[in-house]
């Protein structure tokens, strides 16, 4: 037994991908323990839509956020205590679309958090409409003419922003996966898998993901992959692009850990008693 | 009372206005007086027309007066706007530029001769001070030393011949009761804010700017490295509110700050702390609205926005202080209660106490947040428990801790179940009653004075009110409920069938109405302002003496 399973009810549509990707974050767990990054360090967050039910199901600490604000709440996280691992459980439409910010910035700064996309192209706990990922002409529930915005090429967006590990991975390589979560995990600074999830009910992808999936061996560079990222015809599975650079926290204000360093309440008085005498014309 | 001294620079943007204030408000507190400075400019960084007004007096001041002893005008708009405003026995000095009644002096020729002409200008307004006080040249220069310590030769070079281009009977026009110096200092609300969550052991915060509530990003941003507080800008307001509640969470004390706008950019996460039971502190400082409204203007139109803030039914605690003290006091307060009961608590203010610079001093306790803390056994978060509150646990912990924006069991696990769901509104019901209880132990209301007839008002606009009865010398008792949810009415009873008057900045007139609701208090008048700008204690005088 992992120990990380809580009890509560599966309510995922039978064969759906969210499942394997399930699997992949238990095998991820138990890798990252035996490499020494224990697992109440790891801390998760989860968006709202089906990937979020991965919070109920994954015996881990946590916040349970809001629709698209789970990459601001896990960047809180880590400003407040920077030996937490953060890992935020993200939905396209969540993540892409109604917290497209957070994650721009989250990339952006280089915040030390890891980042794992459901991207199943689709809104599918409120019964199918179009995301940010969803092809151009798809007829959904709000796209019953066809849908007429070009999709996002994810990865790309992440790699102009600025993101230092940028990932693209499939829940029928659960090996792969749960490899590159690792890998995602241990990395330092931003990191964002982009997880092709087939939505049985309203986005079966299975066919065409096995048979499209093939495995990159290596991270390019920049340019290399950006170009892979815009690829439509190709699905590379793998780390596209991977570099190291300062992060945020350390650049923000090197090795302060806010709580662990918090001064006490008399080092306060005194503090606040030496700026009182001082000059304060902010 | 008579011995208010006030003083008035006006200029453009970049004139250095409002460092001319400061400094002036530093010179009367270096005299042993009390001051209030308040600053008035509008939302542009060059040019318009800006001024600052300083009153000062011997006792407390409580609040600025516009008709000042002494004006000096940068330009001919600043002449133009504040001839009006010059006290009967006042001096207008006005720059050679100008044309206007008054002492003119080449200002802004002088000023030429430096690399800063326009940002220099402002000094010459404190060389002028110096001058009708009858101060001697060495003590004004010790003055510009200590305001303007940067370029310090220019400013002391510049300050002197202007000294020397003021007439002699102008010299002493002024003699102003020195004081005995007295261990204080010169203060925003905002600044008293930041202290104030910094004494009671903040360890981060999170803010966008918004006008008025960005001096406490920029006091944070400089001295929280000293703090050990985790300072940092945000993408947006609602990425302010989810990284506060990520934060609070993993164990930091926590403080958010915005106007209005700002603040509703937040209600989502408002209503997340709510829920998920985070201990939060959210400032909000108040402008004139709706909307993107008056910027850099004051107004009490957000009262009944901060009482509602964030969808669902849940505790949570507004609080406004009536001081630059009380807001130091009150933030450290309301952190505490913040964590004692794991709830949203919202500090309300306005720019008229943000933004005001006040003599004050800092002392007695500050409150100290301590949480009902985890001892051992199997860890639920939302464990039920008599009075509601659940124990607080933080990551890195073997025990899972899940804060959950659904409606959860005690584990924090997602529920759809009936029973729960009625279970965990109930727990939280009890934790609003503990609150409840607890706040009737606790100074939650401020009277000023024993007799005459009641005076209602809250926030910033007690400080106009004090400072009106003060002027006329008037008799009454002012009631000031600091905390507004829950509003005290377990003080208020005794005012039940009072008809009170009731003072404050708001068009439809809130607060009024919310002592009528909460408290079944029915006011016999309500004074209310909503142009932007604070009461001015004369006139504020003159409407009260109407009703009383």
């Amino acid at each position: 037994m992992d120990g990380l399973d809580t009890g509560a009810e599966n309510t995922w549509c039978p064969g759906c991908g969210n499942f394997g990707i399930l699997r992949a974050v238990k095998k991820a767990v138990q890798r990252l323990e035996e490499t020494g990054i224990e697992r109440d360090r790891l801390v998760i967050c989860a968006g709202i839509g089906c990937h979020g039910k991965i919070f109920d199901y994954l015996h881990l600490s946590g916040l349970y956020s809001l629709h698209g604000r789970s990459v601001a709440a896990v960047s809180g996280m880590k400003m407040a205590n920077p030996e937490l691992r953060p890992i935020a459980f993200v939905g396209d439409g969540d993540a892409y679309g109604e917290g497209l910010a957070h994650l721009l910035f989250a990339a952006k700064r280089n915040m030390d958090v890891t980042v794992l996309v459901h991207n199943n192209g689709v809104y599918a706990l409120t019964t199918g409409q179009f995301t940010p990922t969803t092809a151009r002409g798809a007829r959904t529930r709000s796209s019953p003419r066809g849908n007429v915005e070009e999709p996002f090429h994810p990865l790309a967006l992440l790699l102009e922003a600025g993101a230092t590990l940028v990932a693209r991975g499939y829940p029928g390589r659960l090996d792969h996966l749960a490899e590159l979560i690792v890998q995602a995990v241990q990395h330092p600074g931003f990191a964002m898998v982009d997880i092709l999830q087939p939505c049985v009910t309203f986005h079966d992808t299975y066919k065409e993901y096995n048979k499209k999936v093939e495995v990159l061996e290596e991270p390019l560079d920049q340019p290399g992959a950006l170009a892979l990222a815009r690829e439509r015809d190709r699905l590379p599975i793998g780390i596209f692009y991977r570099i190291e650079k300062p992060v945020y926290h350390r650049e923000l204000h090197g090795d302060l850990h806010p709580i662990r360093d918090s001064l006490s309440r008399k080092q306060r008085w005194q503090l606040v008693q030496k700026l009182l005498s001082g000059e304060t014309n902010e | 009372m008579n011995d208010v001294f006030t003083f008035l620079v006006g200029g453009k943007a970049g004139q250095g206005v409002r460092s001319a204030g400061t400094a002036a408000a530093s010179l009367f507190m270096r005299m042993g007086r009390h001051a209030f400075q308040m600053d008035d400019y509008p939302s542009l960084i060059r040019g318009g027309h800006n001024f600052s007004v300083v009153s000062s007096s011997l006792e407390p001041v409580y609040s600025h007066y516009l008709e000042a002893q002494l004006v000096v005008a940068l330009d001919q708009r600043s002449y133009d706007i504040h001839a009006p405003h010059l006290a009967g026995s006042g001096l207008m000095i006005l720059d050679s530029g100008a044309d206007g009644e008054g002492i003119a002096i080449p200002i802004m020729e002088e000023a030429q001769r430096y690399g800063n002409p326009q940002l220099i200008s402002g000094v010459a307004s404190i060389a002028a001070l110096c001058a009708v006080l009858g101060m001697p040249l060495s003590e004004m220069n010790e003055v510009i030393r200590e305001q303007y310590a940067r370029r310090v030769e220019d400013n002391l070079a510049y300050a002197r011949s202007i000294f020397q281009a003021l007439p002699d009977q102008v010299h002493g026009r002024f003699t102003l009761e020195r004081g005995t110096p007295r261990p204080q200092s010169l203060l925003t609300g905002n600044q008293a804010i930041a202290l104030g969550a910094i004494a009671a052991g903040l360890n981060c915060y999170f803010a966008y700017p918004m006008t008025p509530s960005t001096s406490i990003l920029h006091f944070m941003a400089r001295y929280g490295p000293e703090a050990h507080v985790a300072v940092m800008q945000p993408e947006n307001e609602i990425a302010v509110a989810n990284m506060a509640v990520g934060a609070a969470f993993a164990g930091a004390r926590v403080m958010v700050a915005s106007s209005g706008g700002g603040t509703a950019l937040m209600e989502e996460a408002f209503s997340l702390a709510g829920m998920t039971e985070a201990p939060l502190l959210f400032v909000m400082s108040s402008r004139p609205g709706p909307s993107t409204g008056v910027p850099t203007y004051t107004e009490q139109g957000d009262l009944y926005f901060a009482l509602h803030q964030g969808h669902g039914e849940f505790p949570r605690l507004v609080a406004s202080p009536g001081s630059v003290a009380e807001a130091f006091r009150l933030t450290g307060e309301l952190l505490a209660l913040a964590w004692r009961f794991q709830i949203p608590a919202v500090l309300l203010t306005e720019k008229h106490l943000s933004e005001s610079r006040v003599t004050t001093s800092l002392d007695g306790e500050v409150a100290w947040p301590q949480e009902k803390a985890h001892r051992r056994g199997t860890y639920r978060r939302y464990r039920i428990t008599d009075d509601g509150i659940s124990p607080l646990l933080f990551p890195p912990s073997r025990e899972v801790i899940k804060w959950n924006s659904y409606e959860h069991d005690e584990r924090g696990i997602t529920t759809e179940e009936a029973e729960t769901i009625s279970l965990m509104h109930k727990k939280r019901r009890r934790k609003e009653e503990s609150l409840f209880k607890y706040l009737r132990g606790m100074h939650t209301m401020n009277t000023f004075g024993r007799t005459g007839p009641v005076v209602f008002t809250y926030g910033s606009t007690t400080l106009s009110v004090r400072e009106a009865l003060r002027h006329a010398g008037l008799e009454a008792q002012v009631v000031q409920p600091i905390y507004l949810r829950p509003l005290p009415t377990w003080e208020l009873e005794a005012y039940a069938d009072q008809q009170p008057v009731v003072v404050e900045q708001s068009a439809a007139g809130s607060f009024a109405r919310l002592l009528q609701e909460r408290a079944d208090i029915s006011p016999g008048h309500v004074i209310r302002r909503y142009d932007g700008r604070p009461f001015d204690p004369r006139d504020l005088a003159h409407r009260l003496q109407e009703v009383l």
